[in-house]
């Protein structure tokens, strides 16, 4: 007896068949499929801005506001270009570098597209950015009026990857409502990390423990980068972690003796503000009274909560703080108008109309000149404090330190997942800390 | 000839020797109606390829690979992939201790829940029918994104559950901030969407002979004894069925982790099952090549433990027509 199906005769290819046919002609298929041609590296030479029509696709993340002030700017560059013209995209920040990491593999990347500090390191350390180098020496990219560092906060590699629209600097936003409620000290720039944790510890006590005094950053970045700083070291060395176990051992524990203290409040508490949306803040909650931001958030913050908010520097010295790009504008390396999109960005950050429209909404106009103009017009009295508090600190800035580099979102979920840990008491600041460098390494090399 | 002698002394037609019938010309029609056959499979089969088959197959490919989703390609590094998976990622081993303890608590509990409310709502009384489409309900908006963020929100420390609580006095914790109880949350979420094996237990239900209770009745037998010996062996097969396909889903699960983790796996991955695992890797920190591999580790898995439940089958799977496997 065969031992395969009978088949009648004529009846079509076995099953065998086919399935010989499917084993050789899908690798042929694949072979097909295989990548094609090698990557345009952007052209270091300046490219003239062209004059016939020319349409540009910029894409951003933003609330609606955003979204009006960023289309009135375009229009206005439409009204003075009239050869150029614009297509908008914007969304959410969840899910914007997912989008875009998508279009870039796809090659259909806006022309113009923001970026942040977290994201910038990834794109360009994959060639995607317009290297605008060239067009600063050329003059067409006018860096003149923004601060130096800010400008240098922006390069990746030694190349110029994208322009700062707007500064901010790490802020703490305190309840100024609850501290006069308790009529405890105002927190002041300057102040210890260790004052700051004693001051809290004071502040729950007198609050019989229903609002806490301070927000545990142990599992923010951006804190430890400053508590970094402050001791002369840094966060990233090139592409690698530059602190020890050691250091994040202290940081960790500093931040659990604050909890066992009850200057911090609970883990669960702390868990929910760490995802870092605003409204969930604990500031705003009403369950502490700081959290720790950026600086130019501190208005978002007080539109959710009916207390008056006020903002001071992480504690520690100010020289620990830098002028940190909010975000940026970058040029997709494959654009076909180059010219016109390093103008288009040079219109954003230096043009003084396109200035006062844009205002305080995207963080602190970088340029300087227009920065004194969008001051003197402020009507709100959160941005206002938000300007002077940086005016007050920008003196004492230290200098900029390296963007962070490609892998920098994995490595701020690793930390966060690392300090929750200890929150959570499930491991020792120590073994934390250990397994911290062990698996950023690994995220930082492949 | 053998026509002759068989029509001779001719069997009864259930008995001959089974000869598929010849009629002339049937190799050319045979063959037009194959051709036919497979001509109106083209749409699925192209669709099945192009969709299905070669993405399947291309991303075996880039399992060996360590492409980011954005360089042209990815360079061939080997079996590195899954060395990696195996020895030195951690994460790894932590998802995959997370999706079996969900598997293991989710799924009996889901097939209990749906066994037991199926023994109430088997007979048509008053009600039933509605209670049934009631219970149905659940597994089919369940798997929904809009459900799990009902559902976190119903477990926050502020929500209606612990509001619930509070009258009898219990003080609740904060469920899905608190890496101890947030997988539990899960777990609930899906076990409370047990409508859909619940109904296919009832059909099973209704299968069962009702001479066999009555012969048992009349035996003497008690719920118990008519529960274990009569109507288990008797639904086994759906049992069967719903075990396979609970297992399956239950290793699958990927939105309520996602949503009630908050995106990233959980407080401190507590909620880090093998699926969100393989998405964070691989559109998260653009490993494209290294989710491939999870990917088919992870098909291999699924498919070991299927024939794992098929091959115990035989042991306890008893079909009504006598043919047992």
């Amino acid at each position: 007896m065969p031992t395969t199906t009978p088949q009648p005769p004529g009846s079509g290819p076995t099953r065998r068949q086919l399935l010989t046919a499917l084993g050789i002609g899908v690798p042929l298929a694949l072979a097909g499929c295989a990548s094609s041609g090698t990557p345009t590296t952007a052209a270091p030479s300046v490219e003239p801005i062209e004059s016939g029509p020319v349409e540009l696709s910029v894409f951003w993340w933003g609330a609606d506001v955003r979204a009006q002030l960023t289309h009135q700017v375009l229009q206005l560059y439409t009204q003075k270009h009239p050869n150029v013209t614009f297509k908008e995209t914007w969304q959410a920040n969840s899910g914007y570098i997912d989008k875009l990491n998508t279009n870039l593999a796809a090659g259909s990347a806006a022309d113009i597209f923001q970026l942040d500090d977290n994201m910038l390191g990834g794109v360009a350390a994959r060639n995607q950015t317009l290297d605008l180098t060239n067009y600063v020496a050329a003059k067409r990219l006018d860096t003149t009026k923004l601060t130096t560092s800010l400008v240098n906060y922006g390069k990746v590699n030694g190349k110029l990857a994208a322009l700062a629209l707007a500064e901010n600097t790490p802020g703490m936003v305190y309840s100024k409502t609850k501290v006069q409620q308790y009529g405890v000290e105002e927190p002041a720039i300057g102040w210890s990390w260790d004052k700051l944790i004693s001051w809290a510890t004071d502040f729950s006590a007198k609050t019989n423990y229903k609002v806490y005094g301070t927000m545990d950053p142990s599992a923010d970045y951006k804190a430890l980068w400053v508590w970094l700083r402050q001791q002369g070291k840094d966060f990233y060395n090139g592409t690698k972690i530059a602190f020890t176990a050691d250091d994040l051992t202290k940081w960790f524990t500093l931040w659990k003796n604050a909890r066992d203290a009850k200057a911090a409040p609970p883990a669960d508490v702390i868990h929910v503000a760490n995802a870092g949306d605003v409204t969930k803040q604990l500031v705003v909650t009403g369950q502490a009274a700081t959290s720790f931001m950026w600086s130019n958030q501190m208005p978002d913050l007080a539109k959710a909560t009916k207390d008056k908010l006020g903002v001071v520097s992480y504690p520690g010295d100010p020289k620990g703080q830098w002028a940190r790009a909010a975000l940026y504008f970058a040029g997709y390396a494959k654009t076909k108008h180059p010219g016109v999109v390093v103008d288009v960005i040079n219109f954003f950050v230096n043009d003084p109309d396109a200035g006062k429209i844009l205002g305080t909404e995207r963080g602190l106009p970088a340029n300087k000149d227009i920065l004194s103009t969008v001051e003197a017009s402020l009507t709100d009295a959160n941005m206002k404090a938000t300007v002077d508090f940086e005016n007050t600190i920008r003196p004492k800035f230290g200098p900029a330190p390296v963007v962070p580099p490609d892998g920098q979102s994995a490595i701020r979920t690793l930390l966060t997942t690392e300090a929750e840990k200890v929150q959570f008491g499930q491991m020792g600041p120590a073994d934390a800390a250990n397994e911290f460098l062990q698996q950023a390494a690994l995220k930082l090399t492949t | 000839m053998a026509t002759t002698q068989a029509t001779a002394r001719r069997l009864p037609d259930r008995d001959q020797p089974r000869i598929p019938p010849r009629r002339t010309g049937s190799g050319a029609v045979r063959r037009r109606e194959t051709a036919a056959g497979y001509i109106f499979l083209t749409p699925w089969l192209i669709g099945f390829a192009a969709i299905t088959a070669v993405p399947m197959l291309y991303s075996l490919y880039l399992s060996f690979t360590n492409w980011d989703l954005i360089s042209n390609a990815g360079q061939y590094v080997g079996f590195r992939n899954y060395v990696r998976m195996f020895t030195i990622d951690p994460t790894f081993w932590h998802s995959v201790r997370v999706t079996v303890t969900y598997a293991v608590v989710a799924t009996p509990l889901k097939l209990a829940l749906a066994l037991g409310v199926a023994l109430l709502l088997v007979r048509a009384r008053r009600g039933a029918s509605t209670a049934r489409a009631l219970f149905y309900l659940p597994s089919l908006l369940g798997s929904s994104v809009a459900l799990a963020l009902v559902w976190q929100s119903l477990f926050s420390r502020s929500g209606v559950v612990n509001e619930f609580l509070d009258w009898f006095g219990i003080h609740g914790k904060a469920w899905v901030n608190d890496p101890s109880y947030v997988l539990w949350t899960v777990v609930l979420l899906g076990a409370w969407q047990f409508g859909a094996p619940m109904v296919i237990f009832i059909a099973g239900l209704k299968q069962i002979p009702a001479e066999l209770y009555e012969a048992a009745s009349v035996d003497g037998a008690g719920a118990w004894r008519k529960f274990v010996s009569i109507t288990l062996p008797g639904l086994s097969p759906v049992i069967f069925f719903n075990l396979v396909l609970e297992t399956i889903h239950s290793f699958q699960i990927f939105t309520s982790a996602y949503i009630i983790g908050g995106g990233q796996g959980g407080p401190v991955d507590a909620t880090l099952v093998y699926t969100l695992n393989l998405y964070l890797q691989g559109f998260g920190q653009s490993h494209i090549g290294y989710a491939s591999a999870l990917a088919w580790v992870f098909l291999f898995v699924i498919g070991a433990l299927t024939v794992l439940i098929f091959s115990t089958g035989r042991f306890w799977v008893h079909y009504g027509d006598g043919s047992d496997r």
